[in-house]
């Protein structure tokens, strides 16, 4: 199983905040699908704002606000590129700069990059039906985003949902003129590295897996099925285990090798800095070492604010925040909790009720991850992470459909 | 070779392109292709406002086609895809070179999806269109074809099938070879007089090398490029010479009786991470240039301007044309003979914004009509030229200027990576 951790991403040495990409989905609104460039709809261009907003793209492609400089404008600094194996890779700029950002990619070209990872300079622009090499227009050779960019759980995001992010990034983000360099990669172009074996199929394995369970009577089961997709398309296995697969060996329960964890600070340079190992914990209702220790309130704060559980989180944080922890204690940076707490409640709430009641408990202990005396408070300022909500449509770096 | 013309004015000569083996390189033969048997093939010389006639025989096993690389010819005699010659098959090309025209050409062939294997086996020559009021005093003339190439164990020309690992590379890199002719030859040298000046006239005739040039401890004279001299020289260290690109250089011997210099191809990096080659930043040995042990001449005062350049005036143009280039489209589209792209009036006065929006770079090339580059990166340009073939960098746009003056028909614009066009990095423009 392809897992984006540090055997195969490690971030390079001297990265402040290295923030792995989540996705998040959020409530399908059914508007209209666009098939190719045309006029914008409104609502579809605020509706792909969401889906960008809380599938962290940004947090890799640019800032954690669109109201920041750098909003989805690609890597800015040498330090958030990155090392994939031998192959330096980088964020690249989304915005609809002729050049250097997607200007000139039609919507359908970006559809096909999240649906099928292939990249829009490499790949004709033509409607894709198969994905058998050759077949149904795609591509003999295929040539493949460069990872860590997570489009095998992209891919099963609802069709409406991948032309609102195409729509929005062609006709609601403001053009940038912003270079950034090629990704390295293999001459296969990440073909070997993205075989059904290794991501899993599409669509996903039926509920319920092996390591899933028929919610018991009383639950609401489409809410379950409903987390299972937002965990699916939001990638918690891309960390956490199993990739994008339900049906994958180790499907949420943390990670199992320690060489998996993440490094976080100036790491690998003896005495330049503090360097912080972070672990993707076992997500699963285990009692003894997953999420059954914890309440669905406290799973849905860690969501939304990004609080790791305690009893001071055992709580409705009131809009105020006048009950917020005096000293919180918030999960590591490669958490994107900034991009997820943008879903909505209901997302949110489908997703703890799929791991209360949707997944089979696993005993898998994983270690603390390390964390700085403040526990990275000074990491998740407003000045810093942005405002919650969002800066509201339109921000300097965005413009009006 | 051989004018068969009898009369004033015309050059006629006869082509033939066949299979041929020869040793290209010590100890091993090669089963090559060649015009006239002979690698490259006869340089055309030719005066502006002849008349050429060249009967093209195909003795290839395939179809062929030449086409007469940036010269302003009607579209019949263009030798592009559209005009295959069967094996066995004969063309007869006859046109005339038009006044102000006087420059570097090549031809080579062009048939849809085989030009790169027959350039690289060996189809390639120069041609060579004279002014009559030449601004230049006479030189010492020299003619540098720059190929590469690589060969199997057996001493054939190793071109792996584009489904082959190794093939995908060369379709991504277009294909490039380890060893680096001039004239065929391998590391070949060329005789200078300490304080004499001569012209070099060179023809990037490589499926896909790009050449950074240069002869370290001496400046070039660059005097003109693709469709003839410059208003100015340029005084210069070096220069890139993409896929098809000619250029003139005065070189001038300014070294002491005796001594050698070399001709070198730089490193240059226009390649995109996944493919570039280990060795792309080797500088590599082109030629030799040994200095005789004759007592240095006088240096020789060049002129400080050439002939004009007239601009074309961009007021004029009344269309303004995007070309993006993607790795191996052009506006997201592979080539289809079938379908026109592009339509322009006769005429008319075009702008074309060529954007490279990859990594890698692509030499655009357009038929039958010579351009000017107005800016690169909206940076004008430094000095006026004429042009049948422009580098585009890597994420830059080159805006070039055109004026579709004569010669209705259908015009191919294509990457000059040969791999690239013949996978269909190309499209078709209909002048009409």
């Amino acid at each position: 199983m392809m897992r984006r951790s540090v055997w195969w991403i490690r971030p390079l040495v001297a990265v402040p905040v290295i923030v792995a990409a989540v996705a998040v989905v959020a409530a399908f609104t059914g508007g209209p699908v666009i098939m190719a460039d045309g006029p914008a709809d409104p609502s579809q261009v605020l509706r792909g704002r969401q889906l960008v907003l809380e599938h962290a793209c940004s947090l890799c492609h640019g800032s954690f606000d669109p109201g920041q400089e750098g909003w989805v404008a690609g890597m800015m600094r040498p330090d958030q590129e990155f090392l994939i194996g031998p192959f330096r890779t980088r964020p690249r700029n989304l915005t609809p700069d002729n050049v250097t950002g997607m200007g000139r990619f039609s919507e359908r070209q970006i559809f096909n990059s999240l649906r099928y990872g292939l990249r829009p300079g490499e790949t004709a622009d033509v409607e894709i039906t198969s994905t058998t090499p050759g077949e149904g227009n795609f591509p003999i050779n295929p040539k493949y985003l460069a990872p860590p960019m997570p489009w095998p759980a992209w891919r099963h995001m609802p069709d409406e949902d991948l032309w609102a992010i195409a729509a929005y990034l062609k006709h609601g983000v403001a053009p940038v003129s912003h270079k950034v360099e090629d990704s390295e990669g293999p001459p296969d172009f990440w073909a070997g590295a993205y075989t059904p074996e290794e991501i899993g199929t599409l669509p996903a394995a039926a509920f319920p897996t092996a390591h899933e369970t028929e919610p018991p009577a009383g639950v609401d089961r489409a809410q379950v099925l409903r987390g299972r997709q937002v965990a699916i398309q939001h990638d918690c296995g891309g960390c956490h285990g199993g990739g994008s697969s339900p049906a994958a060996d180790g499907w949420l329960a943390g990670i199992t090798d320690p060489s998996d964890a993440f490094l976080i600070g100036v790491c690998g340079e003896a005495e330049a800095g503090p360097c912080f190992i972070l672990r993707p914990r076992n997500l699963t209702p285990d009692g003894a070492t997953g999420l059954g220790r914890f309440s669905a309130r406290q799973i849905f704060n860690a969501l939304r604010y990004g609080l790791r559980p305690s009893d001071a989180t055992d709580r409705e944080i009131a809009a105020d925040r006048s009950n917020f922890p005096a000293e919180p204690d918030y999960l590591g940076p490669i958490m994107p909790w900034v991009a997820l707490r943008h879903m909505a409640d209901e997302d949110l709430w489908a997703l703890v009720a799929y791991i209360e009641h949707g997944l089979r408990p696993a005993t898998n202990e994983v270690e603390a991850s390390d964390a700085p005396p403040d526990r990275w408070a000074g990491e998740y300022t407003v000045e810093k992470i942005g405002p919650y909500p969002a800066t509201p449509f339109p921000t300097a770096y965005e413009v009006k459909p | 070779m051989a004018d068969r013309s009898s009369g004033p004015r015309t050059v006629e000569v006869t082509l033939t392109a066949g299979p041929t083996r020869l040793s290209l390189v010590p100890g091993v033969e090669t089963d090559a292709y060649a015009y006239n048997g002979t690698i490259p093939g006869p340089t055309l010389e030719v005066r502006e406002g002849d008349r050429l006639i060249v009967h093209l025989r195909n003795e290839l096993p395939e179809p062929t086609t030449v086409h007469w690389h940036g010269l302003h010819i009607p579209w019949y005699a263009d030798g592009s895809p559209f005009h295959p010659i069967p094996p066995g098959g004969q063309a007869d090309f006859d046109f005339t070179i038009p006044p102000g025209t006087a420059g570097t050409y090549w031809y080579h062939p062009h048939p849809h999806h085989l030009t790169r294997d027959q350039v690289a086996k060996g189809l390639f020559g120069a041609i060579i269109v004279r002014a009559a009021d030449d601004p230049l005093p006479p030189l010492a003339e020299k003619l540098l074809i720059l190929t590469d190439a690589r060969f199997l164990a057996d001493g054939s020309v190793d071109l792996p099938p584009l489904t082959s690992p190794e093939g995908r590379v060369d379709f991504e890199n277009g294909w490039e070879g380890d060893l680096l002719f001039v004239n065929g030859q391998l590391a070949p040298t060329i005789a200078i007089r300490s304080g004499e000046v001569q012209r070099w006239r060179v023809v990037n005739a490589s499926a896909s090398r790009v050449y950074r040039l240069a002869i370290p401890g001496q400046r070039l004279l660059m005097v003109g490029s693709d469709g003839g001299l410059f208003e100015r020289p340029v005084d210069t260290t070096e220069v890139i010479l993409s896929n098809s690109e000619r250029v003139e250089l005065l070189v001038r011997g300014t070294g002491a009786p005796g001594s050698t210099a070399l001709l070198q191809a730089l490193p240059y990096d226009r390649y995109i991470p996944q493919t570039r080659p280990a060795d792309w930043d080797q500088t590599r040995d082109l030629l030799t240039l040994a200095y005789t042990d004759d007592p240095p001449v006088e240096p020789m005062t060049l002129p400080a301007t050439m002939r004009p350049v007239v601009p074309l005036d961009t007021a004029a143009a009344t269309v303004t044309r995007v070309m993006s280039l993607t790795q191996g489209f052009i506006n997201g589209k592979t080539m289809d003979l079938a379908r026109v792209d592009q339509t322009a009036a006769l005429g008319a006065t075009e702008i074309w914004a060529i954007e490279n929006l990859v990594g890698m770079d692509h030499p655009f090339h357009l038929h039958g009509y010579r351009f000017q580059v107005i800016d690169v990166n909206g940076v004008p340009v430094v000095y006026r030229r004429w042009e049948d073939t422009v580098n585009v960098p890597k994420h830059e746009t080159v805006r070039i200027i055109v004026r579709f003056d004569d010669y209705p028909g259908k015009w191919m614009f294509h990457c000059h990576i040969l791999d690239h066009e013949v996978n269909g990095m190309m499209g078709v423009l209909e002048v009409k």
